[in-house]
C-alpha cells in the first residue's frame, strides 16, 4: 500500500465520528480504568507514609511486607484477611441464594400464574434495590436492635418485650437477610425477562408430546433458564461480594467483618497496603466471575435466540391458593419496602430512643435550633447547614455524573454497535464494563491515591468535587453504555443512513433521529448512574472532604457517632428522592430501571 | 378414523371477538388449510382443535369423541387428544440435540430405548436429515430447523397433524421445496393434515380444501378450485389467485338481454348460464379472472388502452384501462406490448362470476358477450 493511500484510509477513518468517539474512548477510559489499577498493583508492593514506622523503611521503597502480613503470618493474617474473606464469601454465597430464591419465585408468580394484584407486585418489588442497601440494614436496627450491643433496644423488643438474640440482630443472619433483598429485584427483573421472553411455544411443544407439568419444568423451562439464572447468580454474588454499607451497619456492632469493612478499615488507617491488596483480590474475583460468564452465556447450545411470538401461554392456576397467595406476598413487599419507611419517620421524631410513648416524641431533630444537651448542639435536619450543604451536593454530584455517564455510555454504545466485531470496539466495550467489576470502595481508593498529587496537566484533586464527578461518571459507565448498546442495537443502520443520504449532519442525525427513537431506553442509561449516585456510600466514602460531603456521608457520619435520629432523618430524605425521583420519570418518559439492568 | 368437527365454536378474548360460530367438519385423512388474512382467527381455531386454546363456546369432536365442549363441561388436554403440532417458529428445544429433541415424546410415552432409536433413525432418514443427529438446534439452517420440527412431530405417530404457518419463515425457493415434501408427507403418514396459512398459493396447492376465513368468519369452505372457479364472496374471489381477480364495479341498464353498464360509458351483454334475479338499476360487480381477458388486434367486445406490461418469460401481465376501469391481463407466451396503445379485448372463453354490490355474495354464472 502505498503511503498516499494510507494517508487517505486514515483520513477517511478519522472522517467517521464513531471511531473519533472510540479511540477517545479508548485513552480516556484506558487512563482512568487501567492506570489505576497498576496504581493499585505497585500500591499492594510499596510503603506508605502511616507505615514507614512500624515497616522500618523508606516511603515508597518496595516491599513483600502486605503480602506477606496478609497471607502468611499466622493470627495476624487469620484476621485480617482470612476470616474477612470466609466471611465475604459466605456472605456473598447466601445473599445471592436469597436473592434468587426470592426474585426468582416473584418472578415466576408474576409472569406464569394467575396471581392478582401483578401491578402493584411488579412495580413495589422493585423498591428494595432502588433504596439505598443500607435502607433495610438500618430498618432491621430499628426494629430488632438489642440493648446488649444497641443501646436503646428496637420496636420489636419494645413492644413485645422479647430481647433480640444477637445472632438475629446483628451479623451474618441479618446481613443475608437484608442483602438478599436488596438484590432480589436485580434477580426478579432478569429472571423475570426471560420467563416473559421465553417462547410458550416451546412448553406447549413439550406438552403435545405427553409430557406433564412437572416434566416440562423440569426438562424445559429449567434447562432453558439455567444459563440466565446462573448468569444472574454472578452479577448478584459480584455485587453482594463487593457491598460495604449493609456489613458496617449490621456487622460491625458484633465484630463481623468482610472484605469490604476491613478495607475500609485499612485504606483509612494505618495499612493501607492491606486495603490495596484486598480490592486487588476483588478485582480478579470479578474479572473471574465477568469471564465465566461469558463462557457460559456463549455456549454451543446458545440460548439467546429464545424469542417467539409468546402468545397467550396458560397461567398456572392456583385455584384455592390465589387469594392467601396474593395477601401473603403483598403483606412481604409492604413490610420490605413500605413499612421500613414508616419506621424512619418515627426514629426520627423520637426524643431518647427506644422509647415510644407519645411524651417522648419531638420535632426537635427536624425544625430545632439545636440544644447542648443532644448531640453536640447539631441543629435540626431542616436548619442545619452542613445538611443543606450535603443535599445540595448529592443533588448536584448525581446530575452531573447521570449527565456525563448517560451522554458518555450513550455515545460509546452507539460506536460500539457501530463498529461491532472490531478489535477497538471490543476493547472500548470491555473498558466501559470493567469499573462494573471494581469495588466501589477500591475503585474510590485507588482514584485518591492517583490523584492526591499532581498528574500531568491534571491539579491535585484531592478534596475537590471534581475528583467525585470523575469516580462517579466512570463508575456508573457501565449502566449507561449497556443501555446505550442495547438501544443502538435494536436500531437498525439503515436509519441512520436514510438521514445521512439526505446531507444531514452527525450532530443533527444524534439528536433528531437516533435519540428521539430511543428515547426510553436511554434515558434508562442517565437514571440508572442518577439514582445509583444518590445512594452510593462505599464509592465516595474515602473522598470526600468536609466541603464536599454528600447526604450518603453524613448519614454514614451520623450513624457512627449514634446520633440515630439525624440518621433516619436523612435516610427518609435519599429514599423520598431516589424513589419519587424514579417514578416521575417513569411516568413522564417511560424509562425505568429494568430496562437498564434487563438484558447484559 | 380422525374425523374432526367443530360445532358453533366461538372464542372471545374479553371483547375481542376472534372466531364467531365456526362449524366446520375435516374429513379423515383430509389436508385442510384455514385460509384468511392475519387476526381472521385461523391460528386461533387450530389451538382451539389441538387443545392449546380454550373456546369460550361450543364442541369440538376428534374421532367422534368429544374432546371440548362447554356444556358439559369437557375439556380434554392437548396430549390426550393424539395430535401432531407444528408452531410457526418450529419450537425447537435449544438445549437438546436434533436426536433428543426427536426422541422426547418417545419417552414421555415410555418406549423402550431400542424401539425410540430405531423410531429416531427412521424419522431421521425419512426427513434427511440424520447427519445432523448431535448437532444442537442454533446450529442448523431454517430448513434444517423446519425438518426436525416435522420429525418431532411424526414421532407420536399422531393421527391428527396441525401445523401453523410452517413455511413462513423460510425463503422462496426452500418453501417451494417443502411444500412438495408435506404433500408427499400427507401421502406417506396416512393422517389428517390441519393448515394455516396466509398464502392463498399455499392453499391452492397443498389442501383438498380451504376454509376462508375473516374477521372470525368463516366465509367459505370447499375444495380449492371449486372456490377459485366459484367464489362465494367478493372477498374469497380476491383472495385466491394472483394476479388478482378484475372486480368491476357496474350497474343493471337492462335486464332483457341483459346488459351492464360499467364506468367510462362501457356496455357487455352478460349470458346467465343459471337463473338470477335482477332488477334494472342494481348495483353489481363483475369478476373476470385475469387469464379469461384476451387481447384482440380487432375492437372485437370493447376497448382498451395498455398502461404497463410486465413481462416474466412464461407469461405477461398486462395492465389496461377499460373505460373508467382498470384490469389486469395474464397472456401466456414471451410476449411484449407497446404501452399507450389501444387494443380490443375479448372475454370469449371462461366463465364469469357475478357478485351483488351491497351483500358481496356471488349472484350466479355467466358468460360476457358484445352489448
Amino acid at each position: 500500500m502505498s503511503a498516499k493511500s494510507r494517508l487517505n484510509n486514515f483520513k477517511s477513518f478519522i472522517k467517521k465520528p464513531h471511531n473519533i468517539i472510540l479511540i477517545v474512548l479508548f485513552v480516556v477510559l484506558g487512563y482512568l480504568t487501567l492506570v489505576p489499577l497498576m496504581t493499585i498493583i505497585v500500591d499492594t508492593f510499596s510503603v506508605h507514609s502511616s507505615e514507614a514506622r512500624f515497616v522500618k523503611q523508606p516511603v515508597g521503597s518496595f516491599t513483600l511486607y502486605h503480602w506477606n502480613k496478609m497471607f502468611a503470618s499466622g493470627v495476624t493474617s487469620q484476621k485480617t484477611f482470612y476470616e474477612p474473606f470466609l466471611n465475604t464469601m459466605v456472605v456473598a454465597f447466601l445473599s445471592c441464594v436469597m436473592a434468587i430464591a426470592v426474585g426468582g419465585f416473584f418472578a415466576w408468580t408474576v409472569t406464569r400464574t394467575n396471581i392478582r394484584c401483578k401491578g402493584f407486585i411488579s412495580t413495589v418489588f422493585v423498591f428494595p434495590y432502588i433504596m439505598p442497601a443500607w435502607t433495610l440494614a438500618m430498618a432491621w436496627l430499628n426494629f430488632f436492635r438489642n440493648s446488649r450491643v444497641g443501646g436503646a433496644p428496637g420496636l420489636f423488643t419494645v413492644f413485645t418485650g422479647i430481647e433480640t438474640a444477637n445472632w438475629f440482630a446483628y451479623g451474618l443472619f441479618p446481613i443475608v437477610i437484608v442483602q438478599g433483598l436488596h438484590y432480589a429485584p436485580f434477580a426478579y427483573i432478569l429472571i423475570g425477562g426471560i420467563l416473559r421472553n421465553m417462547d410458550a411455544n416451546l412448553e406447549e411443544a413439550a406438552m403435545l408430546l405427553h409430557a406433564n407439568r412437572w416434566q416440562i419444568t423440569r426438562k424445559i423451562t429449567l434447562p432453558i433458564v439455567k444459563p440466565a439464572l446462573l448468569s444472574t447468580f454472578l452479577l448478584v454474588f459480584s455485587s453482594t461480594m463487593s457491598a460495604f454499607a449493609v456489613p458496617a451497619f449490621l456487622g460491625s456492632p458484633v465484630r463481623y467483618q468482610v472484605l469490604t469493612t476491613q478495607m475500609f478499615r485499612t485504606l483509612n488507617g494505618m495499612n493501607p497496603g492491606y486495603g490495596y491488596i484486598m480490592a486487588l483480590i476483588m478485582i480478579v474475583i470479578g474479572v473471574g466471575i465477568l469471564m465465566l460468564n461469558q463462557w457460559i452465556t456463549g455456549r454451543r447450545k446458545s440460548y439467546t435466540t429464545i424469542t417467539g411470538k409468546s402468545s397467550n401461554i396458560s397461567l398456572f392456576n392456583l385455584r384455592k391458593a390465589r387469594t392467601p397467595l396474593t395477601i401473603v406476598l403483598v403483606t412481604v413487599l409492604v413490610m420490605v419496602a413500605i413499612l421500613p419507611l414508616f419506621s424512619f419517620a418515627l426514629e426520627s421524631f423520637i426524643m431518647a430512643p427506644g422509647n415510644y410513648s407519645f411524651s417522648n416524641f419531638t420535632t426537635e431533630f427536624w425544625i430545632g435550633a439545636g440544644r447542648a444537651d443532644i448531640a453536640n448542639s447539631e441543629p435540626g435536619i431542616l436548619r442545619n447547614p452542613s445538611i443543606w450543604l450535603g443535599l445540595t451536593n448529592s443533588l448536584k454530584l448525581s446530575v452531573i455524573v447521570s449527565l456525563i455517564a448517560g451522554t458518555v455510555g450513550m455515545l460509546a454504545g452507539y460506536s460500539i454497535a457501530k463498529r461491532r466485531g472490531s478489535k477497538l470496539s471490543t476493547w472500548v466495550n470491555n473498558l466501559t464494563f470493567f469499573p462494573y467489576l471494581m469495588p466501589s470502595m477500591a475503585f474510590g481508593a485507588i482514584f485518591l491515591s492517583m490523584f492526591a498529587v499532581r498528574r500531568g496537566f491534571i491539579p491535585a484533586l484531592y478534596g475537590s468535587f471534581w475528583l467525585l464527578v470523575i469516580v462517579g461518571s466512570v463508575k456508573y459507565l457501565p449502566f449507561a453504555s449497556r443501555s446505550g448498546i442495547n438501544a443502538m442495537l435494536q436500531l437498525s443502520g439503515e436509519i441512520e443512513e436514510a438521514g445521512t443520504i439526505m446531507g444531514i449532519g452527525w450532530f443533527k442525525r444524534m439528536t433528531r433521529i437516533i435519540f428521539p427513537i430511543q428515547k426510553t431506553t436511554f434515558i434508562s442509561g442517565y437514571l440508572l448512574p442518577f439514582i445509583s449516585c444518590m445512594r452510593e456510600l462505599s464509592l465516595f466514602i474515602l473522598l470526600v472532604s468536609p466541603s464536599t460531603r454528600i447526604l450518603t456521608t453524613l448519614l454514614f457520619q451520623y450513624n457512627e457517632k449514634g446520633w440515630n435520629q439525624y440518621a433516619n432523618a436523612i435516610n427518609l430524605m435519599i429514599v423520598v428522592i431516589v424513589v419519587s425521583f424514579n417514578l416521575i420519570v417513569n411516568k413522564l418518559t417511560g424509562a425505568s430501571i429494568d430496562k437498564g439492568i434487563g438484558t447484559n | 378414523m380422525p374425523k374432526i368437527e367443530l360445532k358453533h365454536v366461538t372464542k372471545r378474548f374479553g371483547k375481542f371477538l376472534a372466531v364467531d360460530d365456526l362449524n366446520m367438519i375435516i374429513d379423515d385423512r383430509a389436508f385442510v388449510t384455514l385460509l384468511g388474512p392475519s387476526g381472521c382467527g385461523k391460528t386461533t381455531t387450530l389451538r382451539m382443535i389441538a387443545g392449546l386454546e380454550t373456546p369460550t363456546e361450543g364442541i369440538i369432536t376428534i374421532n367422534d369423541k368429544i374432546v371440548f365442549s362447554s356444556e358439559d363441561g369437557i375439556d380434554i388436554p392437548p396430549d390426550k387428544r393424539d395430535v401432531g403440532f407444528l408452531f410457526q417458529n418450529y419450537a425447537l428445544w435449544p438445549h437438546m440435540t436434533v436426536y433428543k429433541n426427536i426422541a422426547f415424546g418417545l419417552e414421555n410415552l415410555k418406549w423402550s430405548k431400542d424401539d425410540i432409536n430405531k423410531r429416531v433413525v427412521e424419522l431421521l432418514d425419512m426427513l434427511k436429515i440424520a447427519e445432523f443427529s448431535h448437532r444442537y438446534p442454533s446450529e442448523l439452517s431454517g430448513g434444517q430447523q423446519q425438518r426436525v420440527a416435522i420429525a418431532r412431530t411424526l414421532a407420536t405417530g399422531p393421527k391428527a397433524l396441525f401445523m401453523d404457518e410452517p413455511l413462513s419463515n423460510l425463503d422462496a425457493k426452500l418453501r417451494m421445496e417443502m411444500r412438495t415434501e408435506l404433500k408427499r408427507l400427507h401421502r406417506e403418514t396416512d393422517s389428517t393434515f390441519v393448515y394455516v396459512t396466509h398464502d392463498q398459493l399455499e392453499a391452492m396447492t397443498l389442501s383438498s380444501r380451504v376454509c376462508l376465513m375473516k374477521n372470525g368468519y368463516m366465509q367459505q369452505y370447499a375444495p380449492p378450485l371449486d372456490v377459485y372457479r366459484r367464489p362465494i364472496n367478493t372477498f374469497t374471489a380476491d383472495f385466491v389467485g394472483s394476479p388478482n381477480i378484475n372486480l368491476i364495479h357496474g350497474s343493471v341498464e337492462s335486464v332483457s338481454p341483459l346488459v351492464f353498464s360499467l364506468p367510462g360509458d362501457i356496455k357487455l351483454g352478460f349470458d346467465p348460464i343459471e337463473k338470477m334475479n335482477l332488477e334494472v338499476g342494481q348495483k353489481i360487480i363483475l369478476g373476470i379472472r385475469p387469464e379469461h381477458v384476451a387481447i384482440a388486434e380487432d375492437a372485437s367486445m370493447v376497448e382498451a388502452t395498455i398502461l404497463s406490461s410486465l413481462p416474466s418469460g412464461m407469461e405477461t401481465i398486462v395492465q389496461l384501462k377499460m373505460g373508467d376501469s382498470y384490469l389486469h391481463s395474464v397472456i401466456f407466451g414471451d410476449l411484449d406490448f407497446d404501452v399507450e396503445k389501444k387494443v380490443g379485448l375479448a372475454f370469449t372463453s371462461g366463465k364469469f362470476n357475478l357478485f351483488d354490490e351491497e351483500s358481496t355474495n356471488n349472484l350466479g354464472q355467466g358468460r360476457l358477450k358484445k352489448a
